[in-house]
C-alpha cells in the first residue's frame, strides 16, 4: 500500500508542478461544457427569409404578416430584387425567398387556385426541412382563417403533454451526456499518455527493476487521475445545475455506484492501450480514435443512434459510454430508479469484465 | 539558404515516413473518421416511436393512425402497456411520445364537431420533441382537410436549391474536410516541433548555420504540404464513397484551403511556443481545434445560439473556412461571393501567423 501512495503522490507531482497540463484538466471541463450548453442549438427560429411581393394588395401583406409574426422567420437586412433563383439566394444571404406572383388576392376572393412559390437554401437539409414545414403550417393556417363560407372543416386539436424537460432546453440533453465524454477523456486519454510517456522516456524500465510489482505501478498511476476525473465529473454536474438549470431527479448515490463502475472500466481501456502501444503520440491518437471519438459519436450524445447503418449501430454496443450516457440521462432528467436502469448497468459490467481481461493479460506479457 | 532549407524538409518526410505507426495516422485515421462521420453526423428527426392508444378503435381512427406512419417520420405501434405506466417507457427510453385517441373520435369527426387528441411526450430530447410536435401537426391538417374533401385553393411550392434530395451526407462532408484539416494540421504541427524541443534536438538544430527563419519553414513546410495531400485524399474519398456532388472549382478551393493553411500552421506553431511537452501540445492543439469545431456552425447553426456566442463566433477562422469549403462544394461559388471570407482568412492568417513567428524567434533567439 505504501509503494501504491508513493507513486500515486509522484505522479500528482507531475501534475501539479506542471500549471499547463492543470490548466487543460480544469479549463477543458468548463469550456466543454459550455460549448456543448450553448452551440448546439437546433431548435430553429429567426430564419432569414426575404420576400418578393409582386401582388402588393393588403392580403399579401397579410401573408406577409402572418409570416413576419411567427417566431421563426426575420426580414433581412437588405431586400434585393433578383430574378435568377441561385443569385437571389445567393446574394439576398437569405436561407428561403416568399415568392408571391401577382393575383394572389384575387385569386383569394374568388377561390381560383393559386400557387405561392418558395425557394429554400437546401444545402443544410435539417435547416431546410424545417422551413418547409413551418412555411406549409402558416400558410395553411392563414387558408383556414379565410375559409369560404358554408364550408366547415372538424378542427383536431393537439393537445400536447411534455414529461421531462417540459421547457424544451437543449442544455437539459447535451450536458449531462457530456458527463460520460469528460470521465472517459481524463481516464482513458490520460492515463494511456503518462504511461507511455514512462516507456518513451524509459523510466518504466527504471520502476520495473525497484521492488514495486507492475500492479502497485499501475495502480499508483491511475490513482491520480481517479480524483482528477471524479473532481472533473462533479464540476460539469455543479456547472450543469447552477448554470444551464439541468434538474437533478433521482438518487446521487445510484450515479456515484454507475460512475465508479464506467470510470474502472474507462481506466481499463487506458491501460490496454498504452501496453500495447510505445510513444505517447501513438498512445494519443489512439485512445483518440479507439475511445474518444466512439464516445462522441456512437453513443446517442449528440446524434441518434436510430439515424445510423445497421452496422454502426451494432457497433455502438461495444460502445461502455452509450450506456453511461443513458443511465445519466435516465438518473438526472427523469428520476429513472436502479430497476429500470438494471439493463444498462448490466452491459456496462460486462464490458468492464471483458476489457479488464484483456487489459490485465496484455499488460502482464507486455509489461511484467 | 535553399540547400539548408531543402535538406530539413527532407528529414522531417523521411521522419514520417519511416515510423509505420505516423503513417497509420497520417492516413488510416483521417479516413476513419471521414466515413464514421459521414455516417453518423445526421441530426434528421425520423423514426420517432410512438405509442398508440387507440380508445376509439374505428375505421376512421385506424386510417388517422396510418396516415402518421407516411414520410417515415413516426413509427407508430399499438400500445402494449397501460397508459399509467407511460412515465416508465420513457424512463428506460423505450418510446419516445405517445398518441391518445379518445373515444367518440369518429363520431365527432364526421359531424365535424371539435376533437382533442393527446400527445405525449418526452421532453428529453428537446430538438426531437419540437420537431416531432410539427410534424404531428402537419399530419393531422392533412388528415382533416382529406376526410372532408376540402382542399384549400393556395398552395405552397417548394423550389430547393443545392440539395433537393435532402441528403444530410452532403451538407455534412464538407464540414469534415474542414475539420480534418483543421485538425490535422494544428496538431502535426505543434507536436513535430515540440517534439524536437522535448528530445532536445531543436537546439543542435539551432547551432547549425541555418538561420531560425529557414528552421522555421523547413519544420512548416512539410505539414503545410502534408495538410494539402490530406485534404484532397478526404475530399476525393467522401466525394467517390459518399457520392457527393462537386459543384464549383476544386482549384479554388484548392487555393483558398492553401490560404487557410497560414491559420492553422500559425496557431500549430504558437501552441509550440507556449507549451514543452507533446503531452500539452496535444491538449493544447485539441483545446482550440473542438473550439473551432463547435464554435464553426458545422454541427448546428451559428443562427440558433445565443447572441453573444454568435459574436464569440466570430473569432473563429474555421467558421469563415467552413461556408467557404460548403459554397464552393454544394453551390458552385465563385471567388467574388466568397470575398468577405477570404477577407477574414488573410486577416487571421497574416496576424496569427506573424505573431507565431515573432514568438518561436524570441524563444529560440
Amino acid at each position: 500500500m505504501r509503494k501504491i501512495k508513493f507513486i500515486a503522490l509522484k505522479e500528482f507531482y507531475h501534475i501539479l508542478r506542471d500549471p499547463r497540463s492543470l490548466m487543460i484538466v480544469i479549463v477543458m471541463p468548463i469550456m466543454m461544457t459550455f460549448l456543448y450548453g450553448y452551440a448546439i442549438n437546433l431548435d430553429i427560429k429567426q430564419v432569414v427569409i426575404s420576400v418578393i411581393d409582386n401582388d402588393q394588395t393588403l392580403a399579401s401583406h397579410d401573408l406577409q404578416d402572418a409570416f413576419f409574426k411567427s417566431k421563426y422567420f426575420v426580414r433581412p437586412a437588405e431586400e434585393v430584387s433578383e430574378l435568377d433563383p441561385d443569385r437571389l439566394l445567393k446574394e439576398s444571404g437569405a436561407t428561403a425567398v416568399l415568392v408571391i406572383k401577382p393575383g394572389f388576392s384575387e385569386a383569394l376572393k374568388r377561390g381560383d387556385k393559386f400557387s405561392l412559390g418558395m425557394i429554400v437554401d437546401g444545402s443544410d437539409n435539417t435547416l431546410s426541412a424545417a422551413v418547409q414545414n413551418y412555411a406549409n403550417v402558416i400558410v395553411n393556417r392563414f387558408m383556414l382563417d379565410r375559409l369560404p363560407p358554408g364550408i366547415k372543416l372538424p378542427g383536431i386539436e393537439i393537445s400536447r403533454q411534455v414529461l421531462y424537460n417540459p421547457d424544451l432546453k437543449s442544455p437539459n440533453f447535451f450536458v449531462p451526456g457530456l458527463v460520460a465524454i469528460i470521465l472517459l477523456m481524463i481516464s482513458a486519454l490520460l492515463t494511456s499518455i503518462t504511461i507511455a510517456r514512462e516507456k518513451e522516456t524509459g523510466t518504466m524500465e527504471q520502476l520495473l527493476t525497484t521492488p514495486v510489482t507492475p500492479f502497485q505501478i499501475l495502480s499508483g498511476k491511475v490513482l491520480p487521475y481517479v480524483a482528477i476525473a471524479f473532481l472533473d465529473g462533479i464540476l460539469v454536474l455543479l456547472l450543469a445545475r447552477f448554470m444551464f438549470r439541468v434538474p437533478f431527479e433521482g438518487s446521487y448515490l445510484l450515479l456515484l455506484g454507475f460512475g465508479f463502475i464506467y470510470i474502472a472500466t474507462s481506466l481499463s481501456l487506458g491501460i490496454l492501450i498504452s501496453s500495447l502501444v510505445k510513444t505517447q503520440q501513438v498512445a494519443m491518437m489512439f485512445a483518440l480514435i479507439t475511445t474518444l471519438l466512439p464516445s462522441v459519436m456512437l453513443t446517442g450524445f449528440v446524434f441518434p443512434i436510430r439515424n445510423m447503418p445497421i452496422f454502426l449501430q451494432a457497433l455502438t454496443h461495444i460502445v461502455p459510454a452509450r450506456y453511461f450516457v443513458t443511465i445519466i440521462r435516465g438518473i438526472l432528467l427523469k428520476g429513472a430508479g436502479l430497476h429500470i436502469l438494471a439493463i444498462q448497468g448490466v452491459y456496462l459490467l460486462i464490458l468492464m469484465g471483458i476489457i479488464m481481461l484483456i487489459a490485465s493479460k496484455t499488460f502482464k506479457t507486455r509489461v511484467g | 539558404m535553399y540547400r539548408a532549407f531543402w535538406g530539413l524538409v527532407k528529414k522531417e518526410f523521411i521522419q514520417v515516413f519511416r515510423d509505420i505507426n505516423m503513417l497509420r495516422l497520417i492516413f488510416a485515421v483521417p479516413i476513419i473518421q471521414l466515413l464514421l462521420f459521414g455516417y453518423v453526423v445526421n441530426l434528421d428527426v425520423k423514426k420517432i416511436r410512438l405509442d398508440v392508444y387507440d380508445f376509439d378503435h374505428t375505421q376512421l381512427s385506424r386510417d388517422f393512425i396510418a396516415s402518421a406512419k407516411a414520410g417515415d417520420y413516426f413509427l407508430p405501434d399499438p400500445a402494449t402497456t397501460p397508459i399509467f405506466e407511460l412515465s416508465q417507457r420513457f424512463q428506460s427510453f423505450s418510446s419516445d411520445m405517445a398518441l391518445i385517441i379518445p373515444h367518440g373520435f369518429s363520431d365527432k369527426l364526421s359531424t365535424n364537431n371539435r376533437i382533442k387528441i393527446g400527445l405525449v411526450a418526452d421532453g428529453t430530447d428537446a430538438n426531437q420533441t419540437s420537431i416531432g410536435s410539427g410534424y404531428l401537426a402537419r399530419i393531422v391538417q392533412q388528415y382533416a382537410s382529406r376526410v372532408t374533401g376540402y382542399k384549400s385553393p393556395v398552395d405552397l411550392r417548394f423550389q430547393v436549391l443545392y440539395n433537393p434530395e435532402a441528403e444530410s451526407v452532403y451538407f455534412m462532408v464538407p464540414g469534415i474536410v474542414a475539420t480534418l484539416l483543421t485538425m490535422i494540421t494544428i496538431m502535426l504541427t505543434s507536436m513535430a516541433i515540440v517534439r524536437e524541443r522535448e528530445g532536445g534536438t531543436l537546439e543542435q538544430l539551432l547551432v547549425t548555420p541555418m538561420s531560425s527563419r529557414t528552421l522555421l519553414f523547413g519544420k512548416l513546410f512539410p505539414f503545410a504540404v502534408l495538410g494539402l495531400i490530406e485534404m484532397i485524399l478526404a475530399l476525393v474519398f467522401g466525394t467517390l464513397w459518399f457520392k457527393i456532388p462537386f459543384a464549383g472549382s476544386p482549384v479554388l478551393l484548392f487555393s483558398l484551403s492553401g490560404l487557410y493553411l497560414l491559420t492553422t500552421l500559425g496557431l500549430g506553431l504558437f501552441i509550440s511556443t507556449v507549451t514543452s511537452t507533446q503531452q500539452q501540445a496535444m491538449f493544447f492543439a485539441w483545446f482550440f481545434s473542438v473550439f473551432a469545431i463547435m464554435t464553426s456552425g458545422f454541427f448546428a447553426p451559428i443562427a440558433n445560439m445565443p447572441q453573444w456566442m454568435q459574436y464569440v463566433t466570430c473569432i473563429n477562422p474555421m467558421r469563415y473556412f467552413l461556408v467557404i469549403v460548403r459554397s464552393i462544394m454544394m453551390k458552385g461559388s465563385g471567388f467574388m461571393e466568397l470575398l468577405p471570407q477570404v477577407y477574414a482568412l488573410i486577416a487571421f492568417g497574416v496576424i496569427l501567423f506573424s505573431f507565431a513567428v515573432l514568438r518561436f524567434h524570441k524563444r529560440t533567439a
